[in-house]
């Protein structure tokens, strides 16, 4: 399945994707809360994005106690039925990453639903950052940017050695 | 819900967008007659497939309900009542023509905005008022662009030079928030990022892409000039710089090298608040990377009573490490062949004493610009001749020039101001005369995109009835001026299109067919080594006899800013404005209902140590004073590293809360005439509970 992740080091905190998101869901009355996450640290001076995996052992879905949350059959992400959800937020305890949250206005759980397969937030990235495709598209850009700060040695698009 | 025609009835308009200049390309979705949806289209270089939420709401704008969409005329109680458009330039004629038989035709102005654009957008004005017979065009940019603008040509003859950054291995950002100000620039950050480039940005304000930045560094508002000779002195010592260019193709090398000598690292230290070592450090990096360093200047350093010559000082320093027209650095671009619409050889009027030509010459003979904070005085009855009348277009002083008390008494002392807008403005709520204005998507224009030498055509997507573009505002009074079917023969915009494009051998149904642009002239770079600089020496102008000529220093000379020369104990901090904001376009957008949940009101940056000293707490209301306004509004409390401390910031473009009451017209950088809008001296008061109530 196709996910939206994100290629860290091209982030540079411009907020548009959780503005793509949050617009995205006003206008069609579903929410008030962007459901990706744009995080700088003023501290260390860090920036960091990123939003559901859509795991594929969910434990969001595991945990819910009244089945709201199922598989898209379409485009296999895990989203929230808002008539079902009690919010009684077990799935925000469960999720490890923090990427569903009680939506400010429905108090329902909400998390990114990939927009049915075509994620505003990606179209809105200009900076090139977030990407939808498979987790293993994400390991490959990986292998071909070796300054990622992974550490490892490879060749990079340049066809120089690092 | 107003009726709106689209041009097809279903289906897919490419076009560009205009929500800011950075034009991308975009389509719009229609169904059923009703723009449903914009997305951004594939294949043109400035924007790579992408665009931005600010881009996504041009809908939101062109059906929001607070649109003007008739035509407005005040009744001397202050009320508007409607009136037919063909009456509303009837009479708006009248009083042009009755004020140039008695005053003259120089007592009429003209203003273009921001909001309205470029290229023919622009030169629509220019031209009418030549046309008319009066020097006096005023637009936002004798308060902002052309500072850049003339910092970069009087060195080297042009402008935009905008760097190829991905190819960079060293870019230095001065006074600029990218991801803000040129969303496109991003992708480029990030491939020279993943190509190891190093970053160092400088600027009194944190912003998020100084994370990456190798050096970030924090320099008193308005000393950018000092740290740029720190660099020049560093540079030429070292005898690092490029040799053949400044043996060959410039001149005024000793006089720079001579003036530069005083600006060492501690002198640089004192004047900046930049530690000498990082100073150091920066230089290091330079001579490292050179001749690939990819220069940025923002609108951070033209917003000074000093802003010229310290771009100047950059660009100087830019080309003494070989940057020169190579592709990361001050790239040279080419102009498209075509006819311009304005008529300054035809009817030149020069002599007619164009408003603030004798106190700023350079913007008036090289921007044919004239003042617009002489342009109050002007109004006001305290000018060589009094300006009587005032036609604007989508500009809105009221909220972005300086000095709004003396603005709005001005432009309130007018005979006849007309305003042509979207909304109602702080600007249109002063006019006798309210015209509805079209949004970038009821009219089709060409726009030529220097960095990429590209030339686009933008399409008509939808038209309200009773409201026409920009061309019929000024087609249509010219006709009834009399000088119509002399200088504004064209029956519509599609024929100015094709005017404007004839030399250029690419014709209007070749862009029709390629949205995305097509590439006018190939890019090449270096050009200089074969042909003479457009200066006047022929050659880069590291000292600019020019200047010298109309009395200014030939060497762009550091001179401290206005905060440094005049220190106040009354007034200790800096209030800088203008950051901008994601969302917001200066003084557009902010009547988006759901922009405004993220930018809900004014909010004034404080560092929290100045925060903590003055006993103010996080989103407590503040009082910004200074020597001639003041302004109520929230503290924000930033993180400490986010804010210079002694430095505040505040958004130039509220039109609730105005901070231009406290910004000075009267303190201009004497090339550009600009007024300082960055660090303006204040003192910040914490309102006590008892003043509240």
């Amino acid at each position: 399945m196709d996910i939206v992740y994100v290629e860290l080091d091209r982030c540079i905190a411009c907020l548009n994707c959780e503005r793509a998101c949050l617009f995205h869901k006003f206008e069609r009355r579903i929410g008030s809360t962007a459901n990706i996450f744009v995080t700088v640290d003023m501290d260390r001076r860090q920036i960091f994005a990123g939003t559901c995996r859509q795991c594929e052992t969910a434990p969001c879905m595991t945990v819910c106690p009244v089945e709201a949350i199922t598989r898209d059959p379409l485009t296999e992400a895990v989203i929230v039925d808002k008539e079902t959800c009690i919010g009684c937020s077990m799935c925000i305890v469960a999720c490890p990453f923090g990427y569903i949250v009680l939506d400010e206005s429905s108090r329902r759980a909400t998390k990114c639903d990939l927009c049915g397969g075509n994620p505003r937030c990606v179209q809105m990235c200009m900076a090139g950052a977030l990407h939808f495709g498979s987790i293993d598209s994400l390991a490959e850009r990986k292998r071909k940017h070796p300054d990622l700060g992974l550490g490892l040695c490879a060749v990079s698009d340049r066809g120089d050695l690092k | 819900m107003m009726t709106a025609r689209t041009v097809v009835e279903n289906g897919v308009v490419p076009t560009l967008c205009r929500m800011c200049s950075n034009h991308c390309s975009i389509g719009i979705h229609i169904a059923d007659g009703n723009m449903i949806d914009i997305a951004p289209l594939e294949g043109n270089p400035v924007n790579q497939g992408k665009m931005c939420p600010r881009g996504r709401a041009a809908l939101d704008t062109f059906y929001h309900p607070n649109r003007i969409r008739t035509p407005l005329k005040r009744k001397p109680d202050g009320s508007y009542v409607e009136i037919s458009r063909n009456r509303a330039l009837d009479e708006i004629a009248e009083k042009m023509l009755d004020i140039k038989s008695r005053f003259g035709a120089r007592s009429m102005g003209l203003w273009k905005g921001e909001a309205i654009g470029f290229l023919q957008q622009e030169e629509y004005p220019r031209r009418f008022a030549h046309a008319f017979g009066t020097p006096n065009y005023f637009s936002n940019d004798s308060a902002c662009y052309n500072g850049r603008f003339l910092g970069h040509y009087l060195v080297t003859g042009f402008w935009n030079p905008f760097p190829y950054y991905a190819q960079a291995d060293l870019i230095l950002l001065f006074g600029t928030n990218p991801p803000v100000c040129h969303p496109p620039f991003m992708a480029e950050f990030a491939d020279a990022k993943a190509n190891g480039a190093n970053l160092v940005v400088i600027d009194p304000r944190l912003n998020p892409i100084a994370c990456y930045a190798d050096i970030f560094a924090q320099p008193l508002p308005g000393t950018d000039g000092a740290l740029a000779w720190g660099l020049i002195r560093y540079l030429v010592n070292a005898g690092e710089y490029d040799h053949e260019l400044v043996e060959r193709y410039s001149i005024g090398f000793e006089a720079i090298a001579a003036y530069a000598q005083k600006f060492t690292p501690e002198f640089v230290e004192k004047e900046t608040g930049v530690f000498a070592d990082v100073l150091v450090s920066v230089a290091q990096l330079i001579i490292k990377n050179r001749p690939k360093v990819s220069f940025y200047m923002g609108a951070g350093l033209e917003h000074h009573d000093n802003g010229v010559d310290n771009v100047r000082a950059l660009v100087v320093l830019s080309c003494l490490t070989g940057g020169l027209d190579i592709a990361c650095g001050l790239t040279w671009p080419e102009n498209m062949p075509r006819n311009k619409l304005t008529l300054y050889d035809e009817l030149p009027l020069e002599n007619e004493e164009p408003i603030g030509a004798d106190r700023f010459p350079v913007l008036y003979e090289l921007r044919k610009e004239c003042h617009s904070m002489t342009a109050m005085d002007f109004m006001l009855g305290n000018g060589d001749y009094p300006l009587k009348g005032l036609i604007v277009t989508a500009a809105n002083p009221a909220v972005t020039n300086p000095n709004t008390e003396k603005v709005e008494k001005a432009l309130s002392s007018l005979d006849l101001l007309v305003v042509n807008e979207l909304f109602m403005t702080r600007t249109a709520q002063l006019a006798d005369y309210i015209l509805p204005a079209a949004t970038f998507l009821e009219r089709s224009e060409i726009h030529t995109d220097p960095k990429f030498q590209r030339v686009y055509l933008t399409n008509k997507v939808a038209e309200i009835p009773g409201i026409e573009d920009e061309y019929m505002l000024w087609h249509d009074l010219a006709h009834r001026l009399g000088f119509g079917e002399t200088y504004f023969p064209w029956e519509n915009e599609d024929q100015v299109n094709r005017f404007i494009l004839e030399p250029s051998g690419i014709t209007i149904e070749q862009l029709r067919e390629n949205p995305q642009g097509i590439a006018y002239l190939p890019l090449t770079f270096q050009k200089y080594l074969s042909r003479p600089l457009p200066t006047g020496s022929g050659k880069v102008e590291l000292v600019s006899p020019y200047l010298e000529k109309l009395g200014f220093k030939a060497v762009p000379e550091y001179v401290p800013p206005y905060h440094l020369r005049k220190k106040s104990d009354v007034y200790p901090f800096l209030l800088t404005t203008g950051a901008r904001k994601t969302l917001l376009y200066h003084s557009r957008h902010q009547n988006l209902k759901h922009f405004r949940k993220l930018h809900p009101k004014a909010e004034l940056e404080i560092h929290p140590d100045d925060a903590a000293g003055l006993g103010i707490s996080h989103r407590e209301p503040v009082r910004i004073v200074s020597e001639i306004g003041e302004l109520v509004v929230e503290a924000k409390i930033v993180h400490k590293a986010e804010l210079r401390q002694g430095v505040v910031e505040m958004y130039h473009g509220w039109e609730e809360w105005r901070i231009n009451f406290t910004t000075f017209d009267n303190i201009n950088d004497p090339i550009s005439g600009f007024p300082l809008l960055k660090g303006v001296p204040v003192r910040i008061e914490k309102i006590s509970t008892s003043d509240m109530h």
